[in-house]
């Protein structure tokens, strides 16, 4: 009996196979290769130079888009109240993506559609590896995949794939996909810093089979939750993204049940092609044809003693760069270049090719684009040029990604800038953005909660920073982060519910925005004590020595970092007997004001250390979450005075700065209401002027005394291992580097002559070179 | 006209920015709608010359039916308008000290609430609104409490005593308090209320004092914040108002006490303490008067679709309820108050329709033409599309008879339009244009229906659909059609639906609280009997307060019908579902588990039983006490049926109408005066003044006793319409 059940089911499966997945007998790779020949030789995604559906039958076309992406919204919306962990349920950071059969994204959700292109490389990395004979791709099945081998952001985002077979045949697929709130790394919170190699980075999942018939597989629910510190938020999440998937998949069978499977699939590739030209139409419409050339940068400090990493060649300074040179052409199309970038390093800010191209567009839709008609028609209308080796496509498989986000945001940051000087040529003034906020601090840590749980922490109030000035109008103010427009600090209640960490203030974080004639948006503050925790850690995360975005037309940037720790506060007494006591807001970081209110013995941290690895705090310590403002735009000197006056009277402007930098005569009545007086003000801004102009050099003279400073090595060691890592990478860089500044033929600057740990810098093994792995490269290397 | 001198009952009064209207019911079941000029000087004004306008229809006047009337409920958007505005009360604001700009700086999220998805993710056009409060009006007080309770810091009274004269010095009107966690131990915040009364008190000034914990003591500070506030800011000025409209009542002989729509679907007394809960009321007053025409014709699970100018509306009405959410967002604010949850498009009869420069689809809205219809009235100075004018070419509406006649249409302009800027750029002829704009507008409503019905975890065919407002039932056949509903109403009065159902609403109070209750899966029995006894304790204070509202208006306590609820979720969610008690009291472990199963059974629904996870345990997080009384209600008309064949009368003529690629004669009919078990077969238009019902070919209308028209799909001559009753 046994043997002939399992022979029928043999035959049975045997039959199913006979025209493949797809019905047509072609594998994935094959079906996939011959869109990507089509879409190559043609220069239209698919060969579709006519959309046939749309322009027969536009109303029917509209209607299926309406369907398949108002379901979609809906499916999310509706998934997300499962939820426990308030990032997915208050912050929204949950995505849910629809596919055709070849991994391109037909349409999604709102949400962080960075995710559009990640989820999309686990399809294509299925499809590649042959995953449709080994572990099989059935109906029913789920795969989850957090690997940042294959071009997921940082582990902590957990993305399930569900298979959709229509009439037999695979269709599509549908993922989504919670960023959550632990990954079982070194560290606790989703986000962690100390490992410097992916094998700390937490549990990692290759795009695995977890489920079957529609249920997860027990192996991996065990599995899973005790690789994490926080298994209920990890379930729910799990069950967040099952339903949704599931909800979208009836969407799909619905949708093909009223419109028929193949007016289904030719919308499935047109809607993209649709997408690609959209792209090209927005950037006729919105920019100048040119080369755009910007940079980026942002500090890796880990010589200081309070970065514990497990390895001593990680043990130094570094900085990250990015250079990038746009290029629009007169018919619309576009390149994206990153000649000369940074290597990849031993920390956590490392990012794989998708994770920088796919994330791209969750700023792109920001501004460029902004619509629900997004889908992976933008990446097909773009060029990308990612050089193997760098810090956004690493050419090792041990790179740590935990918190690729360090540089993400101003990399991207810079791209903005770069399009924001292209619709201001172009007189979109209301559409300028000086650029971005580097988003943080993550306040993370963890140890065991106020109802005596081991417990992780993740604050998500760095999704409200400071935006950019416009060329219009100051930035806003503690308002979103460049992944996420629709930021919300949310509700002290809430967070006090997760983490055993009381407030003692919340204000907007005075000075944080950088000064310019709009001044940047500023950021905000958050004070805690540590409060009913036991075994209690903390880390900080974030910019600190160094600024991570610039400005626009004479903006300055946006204040950096800084940290704020104290331990042995004396709180408990201070409250018992009625002292004073640090409330609000830390507002002139210089006069060190928190310490007048605790300990004289209290050990304080107050310094530019914002990387710092997991920490002790008792109860009664306090650590500042200080979430950074915007840069600038325009020439402070031409500020209007009613907005220093009214900046002055809400504490975002420090007196002392709007005499220095804004150049406006002040006062305060006796009430304490600050004014500027209009006259003296144009007398004194005069004065300042003339300053500038004594200060000044002509150009060529400054470039000399630069010159020389390089001709002799004048640097921190920092500098000169960033640009050492971008010249070993690029003799195109390096070359254009000693043009610029007129260098001798031999000059150069090699890693190995830094004095510092080279580890890596030379032997290096990509994860392409493991037997049977098959890397989807989505970029020009 | 029958029954003259039957008496007027019932009085609803819609108070807009522009015009006032009034409604009367009387004992027969009869109605008179009544319009005047809005006055924000003086709304009792309005409203009295919008009644003498209703009441001339009856030969009627004021001083000879106010006496009548057993009862009158008033919606308006003054509140609101004074919130949006930024009129309101200069009030002063008392918080813990350190957090003193927590109110100015808003939560982020209230930079893009209002916003259509696209504008939400385009970051430049966001943007905040001006704080209701000032900093320089704000002052801190040392004080902290946790999150469960506990006080960590003390509070300074000192610091109450200074804060309160510092606010009077500053120009207060009005002070608010609200502290951290007050909702969970209201202790300090109650001390520092009564420490500012006696100081104020001390300085001989009238400044009314208001307390978080008094009004709204739910979790999630900034929307109980600016509530509180909302109530010293907006609502104390209303209450004037009605005050001023309560007493020309009176002046007229009224014997009736006035009520105010609230946002929990009851009416509450003007003199109510938390009034704020009045700031919106018209799109609710639909869902009312579906829920009670339901309750007459016996279908407890409703559709509540209403389409004005700007928006679709929608709501569900299920096993006789309509849900409620408690933490929604009004006027760009998020804020603390039960409201029937309703959901919103924001497409609608004049939503304006573009094709999009980059992607070349149809876009609808989100921006419309209001009250300037579109390209096809000349005077309205507009050149954009909207969907009126697609409605207008393709013989929907009546060019000659819009609004009465008070506006002429030319169809030509709108041909014009609508070819340069929306057929010829898709490459088809006008008509083909205007009509897919028309069907993909209605398959957005239908499938935003059927999503929220599914959200819910029901089927179409469970519903039946209510279509009113204006412009409803213009588009009721392209939203309902293939969407499965069980029967698919149309009031006569659809444009007066939702002042219809304000005056249905019952005299109902409703408290909120927070309360934290947590049990494992398998909790012990002493467990649960403690988890009761804390659910049991927050309902009876909940009652306390609404049978004390009762009071005020003369009600004894015996008099009012309790109805206690809970809000559950499974331990560690943020999200918790509301939930009608099965029990009256909760004083066992049976009791607890009667609770848990009844959690459970509507998440299945909601969510589908896989995303169960009873193995989390069990929270309760709110207990809810509704207490009401009913009143009088309009009652329905209801007239002999009449057969089949409409009255010659009846009958306008023919119009030339565009659907699904051909040009056909549809049949005009007056909808006055069509008589009840009159059937009518599309194509044909149904007209009145106030709306158009459109019922095209493959679609068959009959009016019942009640005068609600029921639309049914045929695939031929209808045979058996009757059975659609």
């Amino acid at each position: 009996m046994k043997t002939d059940a399992s022979t029928s089911k043999k035959t049975k499966a045997a039959e199913e196979l006979v025209g493949g997945l797809l019905g047509n007998g072609q594998t994935l790779k094959q079906y996939r290769d011959a869109i990507q020949d089509r879409t190559k030789t043609t220069g239209f995604y698919n060969g579709l130079e006519r959309l046939d559906l749309r322009e027969s039958d536009p109303i029917r076309y509209e209607k299926l888009f309406s369907k398949l992406r108002g379901g979609l919204v809906h499916s999310r919306e509706t998934a997300k109240k499962i939820a426990a962990s308030p990032i997915v349920e208050q912050e929204g950071e949950l995505c849910f993506t629809l596919y055709n059969a070849a991994g391109d994204c037909v349409l999604t959700s709102t949400g962080i559609i960075i995710h559009v292109g990640t989820m999309g490389a686990a399809i294509k990395y299925m499809i590649e590896n042959d995953w449709e004979s080994n572990p099989g791709i059935n109906p029913g099945d789920m795969f989850t995949n957090n690997d940042c081998s294959i071009g997921n952001v940082h582990p902590c985002d957990i993305a399930t794939i569900v298979p959709i077979f229509i009439q037999g045949k695979l269709v599509g697929w549908v993922g989504g996909v919670t960023h959550v709130i632990d990954t079982g790394s070194i560290t606790p919170g989703s986000m962690s810093t100390g490992q410097v190699q992916r094998f700390g980075d937490g549990f990692m999942i290759t795009c695995r089979k977890t489920g079957v018939n529609d249920k997860p597989l027990r192996d991996w629910l065990h599995e899973s939750q005790r690789a994490v510190r926080t298994p209920k938020y990890w379930i729910l999440d799990e069950k967040t993204r099952i339903a949704g998937c599931h909800m979208i998949r009836t969407l799909v069978e619905e949708v093909v049940a009223e419109e028929g499977l193949e007016a289904y699939e030719k919308f499935a590739f047109e809607v993209i092609e649709e997408g690609r030209r959209g792209l090209i139409s927005r950037l006729k419409a919105m920019t100048i044809p040119g080369k755009y050339r910007k940079a980026a940068f942002v500090d890796v400090p880990y010589a200081h003693p309070d970065v514990q990493t497990p390895n001593a060649f990680a043990k130094i300074d570094t900085i990250m760069h990015q250079p990038v040179e746009i290029d629009i052409r007169k018919d619309g199309s576009w390149r994206l270049d990153f000649e000369g970038a940074s290597r990849w390093g031993w920390h956590s800010y490392n990012a794989h090719q998708v994770a920088f191209t796919s994330g791209i567009w969750v700023m792109m839709t920001q501004t460029l684009v902004p619509t629900q008609r997004i889908n992976d028609g933008a990446y097909y209308g773009t060029e990308f040029r990612l050089p193997k080796g760098t810090w956004m496509n690493p050419d090792d498989r041990r790179t740590g990604h935990a918190y690729a986000w360090h540089f993400l945001v101003s990399g991207w940051s810079a791209m903005w800038r770069a399009l924001s000087h292209s619709y201001f040529s172009r007189g979109y003034l209301e559409e300028v953005n000086s650029g971005n906020a580097n988003t943080s601090n993550w306040l993370q840590g963890g140890g065991i909660n106020q109802d005596g749980e081991i417990h992780a922490v993740n604050s998500f109030e760095a999704s409200s920073c400071g935006t950019g000035a416009g060329a219009i109008k100051d930035g806003l103010n503690h308002a979103a982060a460049i992944w996420n427009p629709e930021g919300d600090m949310g509700d002290i209640e809430i967070w006090e519910m997760a983490e055993p960490l009381v407030y003692l203030g919340r204000s907007a974080k005075c000075n944080s925005g950088g000064y310019g004639k709009y001044r940047g948006g500023t950021g905000f503050e958050t004070l805690r004590m540590v409060w009913n925790a036991q075994d209690w850690t903390m880390f900080f995360m974030g910019n600190g020595y160094m600024n991570s975005d610039w400005g626009m037309m004479g903006g300055y940037p946006s204040a950096t970092g800084y940290r704020f720790e104290a331990h042995n506060t004396g709180l408990k007494e201070r409250i018992t007997y009625g002292d004073t006591l640090p409330l609000g807001a830390d507002t002139n970081p210089a006069e060190a004001g928190y310490e007048n209110h605790i300990n004289v013995r209290a050990k304080v941290k107050r310094d530019k250390q914002c990387m710092t690895t997991e920490d002790c705090y008792e109860n009664y310590d306090l650590y500042l979450n200080y979430l950074r403002g915007g840069p600038g735009f325009g020439d402070p000197l031409e500020r209007e005075p009613e907005a220093i006056a009214r900046d002055l009277n809400n504490n975002l402007l420090l007196p002392e700065y709007a005499r220095k930098v804004h150049g406006a005569v002040i006062e305060q009545d006796d009430k304490g209401v600050w004014s500027v007086d209009v006259k003296k003000t144009i007398a004194n801004r005069a004065e300042h002027r003339k300053a500038r102009l004594a200060r000044a050099l002509p150009t060529r003279e400054w470039m000399k005394k630069e010159r020389d400073r390089i001709l002799i090595g004048r640097a921190i060691t920092a500098v000169k291992q960033m640009y050492a890592t971008s010249f070993a990478l690029s003799p195109k860089f390096l070359g254009e580097f000693k043009t610029f500044w007129n260098l001798p033929e031999d000059w150069t600057l090699n890693e190995e002559d830094l004095d510092i740990p080279t580890y890596g810098s030379k032997y290096r093994e990509d994860l392409s070179k493991l037997p049977d792995v098959h890397t989807v490269v989505l970029v020009e290397e | 006209m029958q029954a003259q001198n039957s008496p007027v009952q019932v009085m609803g009064i819609d108070a807009g920015g522009t015009m006032t209207d009034t409604f009367f019911v009387r004992k027969d079941g009869r109605f008179v709608v009544g319009k005047a000029q809005s006055n924000p000087e003086d709304e009792s004004l309005a409203i009295f010359n919008s009644s003498e306008d209703a009441l001339a229809h009856w030969g009627r006047n004021v001083d000879q039916v106010y006496p009548e009337l057993l009862t009158c409920v008033y919606s308006g958007t003054a509140m609101l308008n004074r919130v949006v505005q930024r009129r309101g009360m200069d009030v002063g604001l008392i918080c813990n000290k350190g957090f003193e700009q927590v109110h100015s700086m808003g939560r982020a999220i209230q930079s893009y609430l209002g916003y259509a998805l696209e504008d939400r993710i385009h970051l430049n056009t966001h943007r905040y609104d001006e704080p209701l409060v000032p900093l320089s009006r704000t002052r801190g007080v040392t004080e902290r409490t946790d999150v469960q309770g506990t006080v960590v810091i003390p509070l300074r009274e000192q610091e109450v005593r200074q804060a309160t004269r510092e606010l009077v010095d500053a120009g207060a009107k009005a002070i608010v308090i609200c502290l951290l966690q007050s909702h969970k131990n209201g202790t300090n915040e109650k001390r520092t209320r009564d420490i500012c009364r006696y100081e104020l008190s001390k300085m001989g000034v009238d400044v009314p004092v208001f307390a978080s914990v008094d009004y709204y003591p739910s979790r999630k500070e900034s929307h109980r914040m600016n509530t509180t506030i909302l109530e010293a800011y907006a609502a104390e000025p209303s209450r004037k108002t009605l005050q001023k409209v309560s007493d020309r009542f009176k002046k007229h002989g009224s014997k009736f006490d006035l009520r105010v729509m609230a946002t929990h679907g009851g009416t509450i007394s003007w003199k109510a303490r938390e009034l704020s809960r009045t700031i919106v009321s018209g799109p609710i007053g639909g869902v009312i008067g579906s829920k009670l025409l339901g309750e007459v014709l016996g279908y407890e699970n409703i559709a509540c679709s209403d389409i004005g100018g700007t928006s679709f509306d929608m709501a569900l009405i299920t096993k006789g309820n309509f849900s409620i959410i408690s933490d929604p967002d009004m006027a760009r604010l998020v804020l603390s108050l039960p409201l029937v949850a309703m959901d919103s498009v924001g497409a609608g009869a004049g939503s304006f329709v573009r094709i999009d420069p980059y992607s070349g689809g149809i876009k609808l809205g989100p921006d419309s033409a209001g009250y300037r219809v579109g390209t096809c009235w000349p005077e309205s100075g507009l050149d954009t599309v909207s969907v009126s004018d697609c409605h207008v070419v393709l013989g929907y509406l009546n060019p000659e008879n819009f609004l009465g006649g008070a506006i002429k249409l030319n169809v030509e302009r709108a041909r014009q339009h609508i070819k340069a800027q929306i057929a010829d750029p898709l490459g088809l002829s006008i008509e083909d244009a205007a009509a897919g704009v028309i069907e993909l507008l209605d398959l957005q409503l239908r499938d935003y229906l059927r999503a929220n019905i599914s959200a819910k975890g029901y089927s179409a065919a469970d519903f039946v659909c209510f279509s009113y407002g204006g412009a409803g039932p213009v588009h009721t056949y392209g939203y309902t059609e293939g969407a499965g509903f069980k029967d698919v109403i149309v009031p006569a009065w659809a444009a007066g639906f939702s002042a219809f159902g304000c005056a249905c609403a019952d005299f109902e109070y409703r408290y909120d609280k927070s309360v934290d209750v947590a049990i494992p899966q398998n909790g012990s029995d002493v467990d649960k009997v403690t988890a009761c006894r804390t659910i049991q304790t927050a309902w009876e204070e909940l009652a306390a307060k609404v049978i004390e509202e009762f009071e005020i208006n003369g009600f004894k306590r015996n008099e009012v019908i309790l109805q206690p609820g809970f809000r559950m979720q499974y331990m560690g969610q943020l999200n918790d579902l509301e939930i009608n008690s099965p029990i009256t009291m909760a004083a066992t472990a049976a009791d607890w588990d009667r609770m848990v199963e009844a959690y459970e059974e509507t998440y299945a629904r909601v969510y589908a039983s896989s995303a169960r996870s009873p193995e989390l345990g069990f929270s309760v997080t709110g207990a809810i006490m509704r207490g009401l009384v009913p009143v009088q209600k309009p009652t329905l008309p209801e007239d002999p049926e009449e057969g089949p064949t409409p009255p010659k009368d009846a009958f306008l003529g023919t119009r030339k109408f565009y659907r699904h690629k051909k040009w056909v004669d549809a049949k005009l009919w007056k909808m006055e005066a069509l008589r009840p078990g009159n059937e009518i077969t599309g194509p044909a238009i149904i007209e009145s003044d106030a709306t158009t019902f459109v019922v095209p070919e493959g679609f068959a209308t009959y009016v019942d006793k009640h005068r609600l028209f029921h639309l049914k799909e045929v695939k031929q001559r209808p045979t058996h319409l009757r059975e659609v009753k």
